[in-house]
């Protein structure tokens, strides 16, 4: 991207959400009451938006994201947009916290363009800076919804796989060079037969992509599955790595890692910022482990920032682009 | 062989819960209103199970926020954290934070009991707690207490929870071990588990007891533990592992009086097919014998889903077992004591 250059040692970047800001919850709000459309919509949001960007310059984070502001959930924000899904009723996400978990009630199929409005946006506002395109994968939105149409799981999530490949053509067209698919739910039912039915999805996904391809997989046991998803078609797994204590390291070493890595450092669950001196240990942990060299490390938060304080997330986010610039010093 | 069902645990919020809560939460509240708000939306959960024919119904639980947490407020030396995902759900559970050996602040389950017993006639009440092993393995420990210890220690405060809510009125104790179906649990943790979920099951005098495995079932060698638990029903996940549970039951058998086998999936709106219900049954009924009774149930608790639906399940789930008795020759023990 012209104008920034994007460093060839442990880049930073973020995994996509941001805390939901002021004009983001009103937006979001006058949408579901029906008093704004989505042209409108978007539009409103925009100066959410702005405020991410701006947090996210101000902490010098060299790859970024539009904080996903628009999405009132990462599942349901798709299924609102494609055919084929209908809104579900509310179920329960933590405490008193909810969602209406979507339900699919026909073919599901890709409409139109669903996040390419903010990216564009956040694009033209970067300073040059790279702004990740990031989706829910197939997988995720397969797991996190209910199906009354298709009663076949290999079909449903195939034809996701092809809505969310139509949707990544659209932001390649508009020279994305960043597409991170989000797929958390995969860690939760770490079986070798769940990941051999992602990697057949992601196949249809990435297939001839020419942008970097990521997938970004968080929490649960990976472990378990790591052998058989090493070889799925993308460029670089985005892993959460200090809520599990660096647990993964080992297992990469074993199994000969060898692409690139989004190396999560912050763990997005704490209120606890982490020091500078706590995230450059968790780096050079990683390099004397001695897996990949520094030029395949994506320095990153653990998954997206959304539920933490803005505050706190901003603070995070210095403290992890301060201690990879010291890495690049000494490594 | 008698045939009877019921629901396993938790149900959703309806509207009015969800709202009461959240006004609940801003001190919006009188806390008389919230009993009866509570005690009326838990009414209708309970009625809805006793129009299904169940002879032992659950008040919901609808204003637990999760399996830990009634338990973890009302101990000390416990504080409920961060949020971490709930095995392959898309809910959150708060990771309670042990610094000490947890001590009793104020009783849990015996309250509710005195409040919904009375609704429940003529059902008796269940009432359900974690597995001390479950609840261990999924908390954070600091301080230098032992993980063995701590379970040790949280299925005595347990123990005294069920003495205390059998005395109130409860009629069924279930305790919940859904670890157990996690493929990295051997045998040491499963022996530990039946151990503690005896010695749970040895406070509840004349009540019912079960010991539940759901999400995914158990190994062979860990079912092989829970099996020795001294409980009168083991509960075993019928619907996910496609249908593993139920060929686990055929080749192993049951609990003292039989088997719990999870047939409604309580994690899908889909509504279950019949033919599938019962070719579940059939499997697992190779490994019970006559005498043995069989409860029906749900593959885990219907929290998971719409409120709506969790009430379609829970007339299917009845519907079901007593069509099923029919089907094959059994005894259908619904209805009320």
């Amino acid at each position: 991207m012209a104008g920034y250059q994007v460093p060839r040692k442990f880049p930073t970047t973020v995994v996509g959400s941001y805390p939901k800001m002021p004009p983001a919850e009103e937006a979001l709000k006058k949408r579901r009451q029906g008093i704004v459309g989505e042209e409108e919509f978007h539009r409103l949001a925009r100066d959410a938006i702005r405020m991410v960007v701006e947090d996210y310059l101000w902490a010098g984070v060299d790859i970024i994201s539009d904080g996903e502001q628009t999405r009132e959930d990462m599942v349901v924000y798709f299924a609102e947009r494609l055919e084929g899904y209908s809104i579900g009723d509310w179920v329960r996400v933590f405490d008193n916290v909810y969602f209406r978990k979507p339900v699919v009630t026909g073919k599901v199929e890709w409409r139109q363009p669903m996040i390419i409005d903010d990216w564009e946006y956040a694009r033209s506002i970067s300073q040059g800076r790279p702004v990740k395109v990031i989706l829910t994968g197939p997988y995720t939105m397969l797991e996190w919804s209910f199906d009354l149409h298709y009663g076949d799981r290999r079909e449903l999530i195939f034809d996701l796989a092809r809505a969310i490949r139509r949707e990544i053509e659209e932001a390649i067209a508009r020279g994305a060079e960043y597409i991170q698919v989000d797929e958390p739910a995969l860690s939760t039912r770490p079986f070798r037969e769940e990941a051999e039915l992602l990697k057949e999805a992601l196949e249809i996904v990435f297939k001839g992509v020419q942008a970097k391809r990521i997938v970004h997989i968080c929490f649960g046991r990976l472990e378990r599955i790591l052998p058989y998803i090493l070889d799925y078609p993308v460029d670089q797994f985005d892993l959460e790595m200090k809520n599990s204590n660096f647990r993964l390291l080992p297992y990469l070493k074993e199994y000969g890692y060898d692409k690139e890595l989004g190396f999560g450092v912050v763990d997005v669950h704490s209120f606890q910022v982490e020091t500078v001196d706590e995230i450059r240990e968790a780096i050079d942990r990683l390099m004397k482990a001695d897996i990949i060299g520094p030029e395949k490390v994506y320095v990153d938060p653990d998954c997206g920032l959304k539920r933490l304080p803005r505050e706190i997330a901003r603070e995070k986010l210095r403290n992890m682009v301060e201690a990879a610039r010291i890495a690049r010093e000494e490594w | 062989m008698k045939v009877r069902a019921q629901s396993l645990g938790g149900y959703p919020r309806p509207r009015s819960v969800r709202r009461l809560l959240r006004q609940s939460e801003r001190g919006e509240v009188d806390p008389e209103y919230r009993v009866r708000l509570l005690a009326s939306a838990s009414s209708a959960v309970i009625g809805a199970q006793i129009a299904a024919g169940f002879d032992v119904v659950v008040d919901g639980m609808l204003d637990w926020h999760d399996i830990f947490r009634p338990f973890a407020s009302a101990w000390r030396n416990v504080t409920p954290t961060a949020l971490l995902r709930y095995f392959d759900n898309n809910f959150f559970y708060r990771i309670p934070l042990f610094t000490a050996e947890p001590e009793p602040v104020e009783p849990v389950l015996a309250p509710r009991v005195r409040l919904y017993a009375p609704l429940a006639e003529p059902a008796g009440l269940k009432v359900v707690v974690p597995g001390p092993v479950t609840f261990t393995l999924m908390s954070e420990v600091i301080g230098g207490l032992r993980r063995d210890e701590l379970a040790e220690a949280i299925a005595r405060l347990l123990a005294d929870e069920v003495r205390a809510a059998v005395e109130a009125g409860a009629s069924f104790v279930q305790v919940d071990e859904p670890i157990l179906g996690d493929p990295e649990v051997g045998r040491d943790e499963a022996s530990l588990a039946a151990d503690l979920a005896s010695r749970i099951a040895g406070a509840a005098g004349e009540a019912e007891t079960m010991l539940a495995v759901y999400f995914y079932p158990p190994k062979r060698e860990v079912y092989e533990e829970v099996l020795k638990a001294k409980v009168d029903y083991v509960m075993i996940d019928a619907v996910d592992g496609g249908g593993k549970g139920a060929t686990l039951v055929a080749e192993a058998g049951g609990g003292r009086k039989g088997v719990a086998l999870g047939v409604i999936d309580a994690r899908s709106i889909y509504m279950d097919r019949y033919e599938g219900v019962k070719s579940l049954v059939e499997a697992a009924l190779e490994g019970l014998r006559e005498k043995e009774s069989l409860i029906l149930t749900t593959s885990t608790w219907l929290d998971l889903i719409p409120y709506s639906y969790s009430i379609k399940k829970t007339r299917l789930l009845g519907l079901y077992a007593e069509r099923i008795a029919g089907d094959l020759g059994l005894e259908y023990t619904g209805g009320w004591r």
